[in-house]
């Protein structure tokens, strides 16, 4: 690297250099050493500790300082000055303005508010946009659903706008400061793979179920994604627009407004999209602590094993997804094209477009969704998986049931896989997660895993928490398996790439909790339903990431091994692959934590372990164990994400002189 | 530092009271401590690697004084790297200086408080940078009235002011375009309009044209002549093109590894290399298109002073081939109605050829 070393030097140099070769030499054989020291450790621990399951004496009992921490709480939610002066009030804002979303959009009438939507989505987003918002808005009607509707998206207003507003200003710090970036960075970070199930029980333990609780939860989710970008954003404007701005003498304030926000736009829609999106899938898991409104439908529906009821709440909010999705990312699409023309007038005509209907229904005395117009659809599902219960779940010939293969993956996957693990002694389970997180990741990503998994154990939860970690285990391999495949035939193959983008998009865009209708209707209830839905929940990212890792590989490279004579399949392995490997990590690291998320969901559809428990909690009131289920689900995305977190190690070889 | 007369000295004497800008003995050095480097006598002189080594400290700008005169276009070339564009940005404390003195008008420039830099910056220098630096976000007029607006002037006034700028750098009828829709040249167009606007003591231009097409470079280069000769308007253009150096420059600092090797005219430059870097440089600079008649000369011997065609001092010595060649006669220098030498085609040969002891034989 550097060109001269003078004669003083030189002794020094040629020491750091036999320093850095030892240490290139230790890099070089790191995997082996670590395997290494990994076999004598297994040695060491099979004489000294021998076998078994997490030991009793190293685990603490909590469930009698959170049931006295949850008793304090109740007891004195009407009285303690924290409640009152400060707890309360929130508490009361967002009921208050929940509520009055909700009555706006009861005045606008269901008229009024799909030619609302159906406007905006032209305006910003254009005509083919606008038509699906007000098929999206139509369909809800006819499927019975739009009280329902009305309610999920008036929590939805206030939770996005606090959210955005909180994140914004998060980001806004994080953004200008290196300081709060540097504080506020690995919270954000591990705020992002945590299953949203975690976030529930803390909120109920200080608010109780119910509304206020379920708006503060997605908040507490959504605002993460904003922040993000918001910081990201203000960090990334362009240096050179902001030296321009210094020279012409604009002070801190006028280069904030005038030149760094506005080079963010972009960055900051998408925070907006990505807050609406996070936000909607919680507002719909919020309906186990109290969100009501579709959510809530479903979980009653799913509750009760009532598929058509589940399909007729799921529908809308899928649409809601879609149409919520398309519409913000189409806005942050169009920011940098040329200003459109009379753009004002447009906005006008839809405002009073919107007034006129919406007074329109009023005089008509037509705003509640008429009942003519609506289209049972639950009874004819329901039929037609009772059909499918009938002849499709076992006995087919040749290919066997639905219900036969889950069966048959709980018994010869799931079943051996969980007792695997839960056989294996519990220093060796800390010992395997320790070593793989080494060979990914550094020895920081380790430490912190191994801490997370044995905290799980103090918590008294290791039984259930390999439970969870089997089927998480089971549905990671599935999912890779099949996205990693996917992914590669879809980027060397530009017709698979295109026909399967759109189906990928829709994929993306639904909640955690829709997944879990189609499966519970194919497979029943258990925990391969909870597998297959945490497989098809995570299979458009990996899908999507593994392409995009193999599609970028540099042509040039290809091009050279095409021009050495490589086959197809020599240039797939040893050029695209090797070369894609950070996307294949990414993908890997991904998969886990969206499988994780829905696995732990599955404990509504009868997956157990550590979702249930959490369920369990919830429904019973019995928060100690929700709680301990919770912070277990925690240490679990933790580690989970740990060991699979590629972190670019230091380069000693690239440290000469 | 070979040249002391060419540096600190030569401009100091001749043009103390007519001098915007004037800096003496700059540093700016990156890295931890920086303020260690300019005070120890030992640091200073360590070569770039040398000091790398000893304190993990790069010196951008070393020990650089110069003045810029009113009026003149100054021009600083040098090589990505050898700390010209720091230099540039020390001027208006873009980038803060290490150590050494700027002053502006006789104003001390890095004493000034932040309100006091912020006016400087709002109505005395304005810059034009490589990258642009256009808000991606407003249209061409308003990325134009931009410097205005910060200045506080109102929406309807300086949209006025902005437009006659807009026509002056030929972007008529493109006002209400994003810089996205602009070609590198319009885009550049948007921001010498920019730094026009704000009617700036000085401009300063970042390597303005090398991120442009050759033809457009052209274009806009003759765009600052002309701007240059229309307003008389002092300019202290960076650059790592010679040829656009010696085409815009009044005069030339020469930089290399954050140092001041040669400042001179471009005649001086060319003609006279203060060292082999500088030499190596101008080697392959047609010669005869930069240095003038005066190099070429050598005194009139008997009737000489009558005869063959006449050229003022400054024409380059290609026309003065052009005469001889025309005539096949020596030409004759006359100033004012006097002859001041001959040239002839040994000293003419002697230029192109980079062989001056020819001339400088014959005038001895």
């Amino acid at each position: 690297m550097t060109a001269t070393v003078t004669p003083a030097t030189t002794g020094s140099a040629a020491a750091t250099d036999t320093g850095s070769g030892v240490l290139r030499a230790l890099t070089r054989h790191r995997g082996r050493l670590i395997v290494a020291c990994a076999a004598v450790a297994l040695v060491l621990g099979a004489v000294f500790l021998g076998a078994g399951n997490w030991p009793a004496s190293l685990s603490v009992d909590l469930s009698g300082p959170l049931k006295s921490t949850s008793d304090w709480i109740i007891d004195n939610r009407d009285g303690h000055p924290l409640f009152l002066y400060f707890l309360g009030h929130v508490s009361n804002a967002v009921v208050v303005s929940v509520r009055a979303v909700y009555l706006v959009l009861l005045a606008l009438g269901w008229a009024g508010v799909t030619a609302a939507a159906t406007l905006v989505a032209w305006r910003v987003a254009g005509v083919r946009l606008a038509l699906t918002s007000l098929a999206a808005f139509a369909v809800c009607g006819v499927l019975g659903m739009w009280v329902p509707t009305m309610q999920t998206l008036a929590l939805m207003v206030v939770a996005v706008a606090a959210s955005v507003l909180l994140g914004g200003l998060l980001g806004l710090a994080a953004g200008l400061s290196d300081r709060m970036h540097r504080v506020l960075r690995p919270v954000l970070d591990t705020m992002q793979v945590l299953p949203a199930f975690a976030y529930l029980l803390p909120v109920v333990l200080v608010f109780g179920i119910g509304v206020p609780a379920a708006v503060l939860a997605t908040v507490i989710y959504a605002a993460p994604p904003m922040a993000r970008l918001t910081a990201l954003g203000l960090r990334d404007a362009d240096a050179g627009v902001m030296e321009a701005a210094t020279s012409l003498g604009a002070t801190g304030r006028q280069r904030l407004l005038t030149a760094r926000l506005p080079l963010a736009r972009k960055e900051l829609l998408l925070g907006v999209n990505q807050s609406i999106m996070m936000a909607l899938g919680m507002a719909v898991i919020a309906s186990v602590i109290g969100a009501g409104g579709l959510g809530d439908r479903v979980y009653q529906a799913l509750a009760s094993v009532d598929v058509g009821a589940a399909l007729a709440a799921g529908v809308p909010i899928v649409l809601l997804a879609i149409v919520l999705d398309r519409v913000t990312a189409a806005a942050g699409e169009r920011i940098g094209a040329a200003p459109a023309h009379r753009s004002r007038l447009g906005w006008a005509i839809a405002a009073a477009a919107t007034a006129a209907v919406a007074l329109g229904t009023r005089l008509a005395d037509a705003l509640t969704w008429p009942d003519g117009w609506t289209l049972d659809i639950a009874e004819p599902v329901n039929r037609a998986v009772d059909w499918m219960t009938a002849h499709l779940y076992s006995g087919v010939p040749v290919v066997g049931g639905t219900a036969d293969w889950a069966g048959h993956f709980t018994t010869w996957v799931l079943n051996p896989l969980r007792s695997g693990l839960q056989w294996l002694p519990w220093w060796a389970v800390l010992l395997t997660i320790g070593v793989l997180a080494l060979l990914i990741g550094t020895w920081r990503t380790a430490v912190t895993a191994v801490l997370a998994m044995a905290a799980i154990g103090v918590l008294g939860v290791w039984d259930p928490a390999l439970d969870t970690l089997s089927q998480v285990l089971a549905a990671v391999a599935v999912t890779l398996l099949v996205g990693v495949a996917l992914g590669v035939a879809s980027a060397r193959s530009n017709r698979l790439g295109r026909a399967l983008r759109p189906v990928l998009d829709v994929f993306q865009t639904m909640p955690q909790f829709v997944y879990l209708i189609p499966v519970v209707a194919l497979f029943g209830v258990g925990r391969a339903p909870a597998v297959a839905a945490a497989v098809v929940y995570a299979l458009p990212a990996v899908v999507r990431i593994t392409a995009q890792g193999v599609r970028a590989v540099n042509p040039a490279a290809m091009e050279s091994s095409r021009s050495l004579g490589a086959t197809g399949r020599q240039q797939l392995l040893q050029v695209q692959l090797p070369l894609a490997r950070p996307a294949l990590l990414l993908a890997v690291n991904q998969g886990v934590v969206l499988v994780l998320a829905v696995v732990v969901i599955g404990g509504l559809v009868g997956g157990g372990a550590l979702g249930y428990d959490a369920v369990f909690g919830l429904a019973q009131g019995d928060l100690a164990t929700g709680l301990v289920a919770g912070a277990a689900i925690v240490c679990l995305g933790l580690m989970l994400d740990r060991v699979t977190q590629p972190t670019q190690r230091r380069d000693l070889a690239g440290k000469g002189a | 530092m070979n040249t002391p007369p060419h540096t600190a000295t030569a401009p100091q004497t001749t043009a103390t009271a007519e001098s915007v800008f004037s800096v003496r003995d700059l540093w700016k050095v990156f890295g931890p401590k920086a303020e260690r480097v300019p005070a120890d006598q030992e640091l200073r002189g360590l070569d770039p690697a040398e000091l790398r080594e000893r304190t993990g400290c790069t010196a951008a700008v070393r020990d650089v004084s110069f003045d810029v005169r009113k009026g003149e276009v100054f021009v600083v070339m040098g090589l990505s790297g050898s700390g010209k564009s720091t230099l540039v940005r020390c001027l208006t404390r873009l980038i803060e200086p290490t150590s050494g003195t700027v002053s502006i008008d006789g104003e001390d420039v890095l004493s000034m408080d932040t309100g006091r830099l912020r006016e400087l910056r709002r109505h005395r220098a304005a810059m034009v940078f490589q990258h642009f630096g256009l808000l991606p976000h407003r249209t061409v007029l308003d990325n134009v009235a931009y410097g205005l607006e910060i200045q506080g002037v109102g929406r309807g006034e300086r949209r006025e002011r902005a437009a006659e700028f807009v026509t002056q750098v030929g972007l008529d009828g493109m006002e209400d375009r994003r810089p996205s829709q602009l070609s590198g040249g319009q885009q550049q167009r948007v921001g010498l309009a920019r730094a026009l606007a704000v009617d700036p003591e000085v401009l300063l231009f970042d390597e303005p044209f090398s991120a442009l097409d050759p033809l457009i470079r052209r274009d806009m280069q003759e765009e600052v002549v002309r701007l240059h000769q229309d307003e008389g308007r002092t300019m202290v253009f960076i650059t790592h093109d010679l040829s656009e150096a010696l085409k815009l420059g009044d005069r030339i600092a020469l930089m290399r590894d954050g140092r001041i090797v040669q400042l001179g005219t471009p005649e001086e430059i060319v003609g006279a290399p203060a060292d082999d870097y500088v030499r190596d440089f101008v080697r392959d600079v047609p010669r005869e298109q930069v240095l003038t008649v005066r190099s070429a000369m050598r005194p009139a011997l008997g009737d000489e002073r009558e005869a063959g065609p006449a050229l003022a001092p400054s024409a380059t010595v290609h026309e003065a081939i052009e005469a001889v060649a025309r005539t096949g006669e020596n030409a004759r220098v006359v100033e004012g109605g006097r002859c001041l030498g001959v040239v002839d085609h040994a000293g003419l040969l002697g230029v192109v050829a980079g062989v001056p002891a020819a001339a400088d034989k014959a005038v001895a």
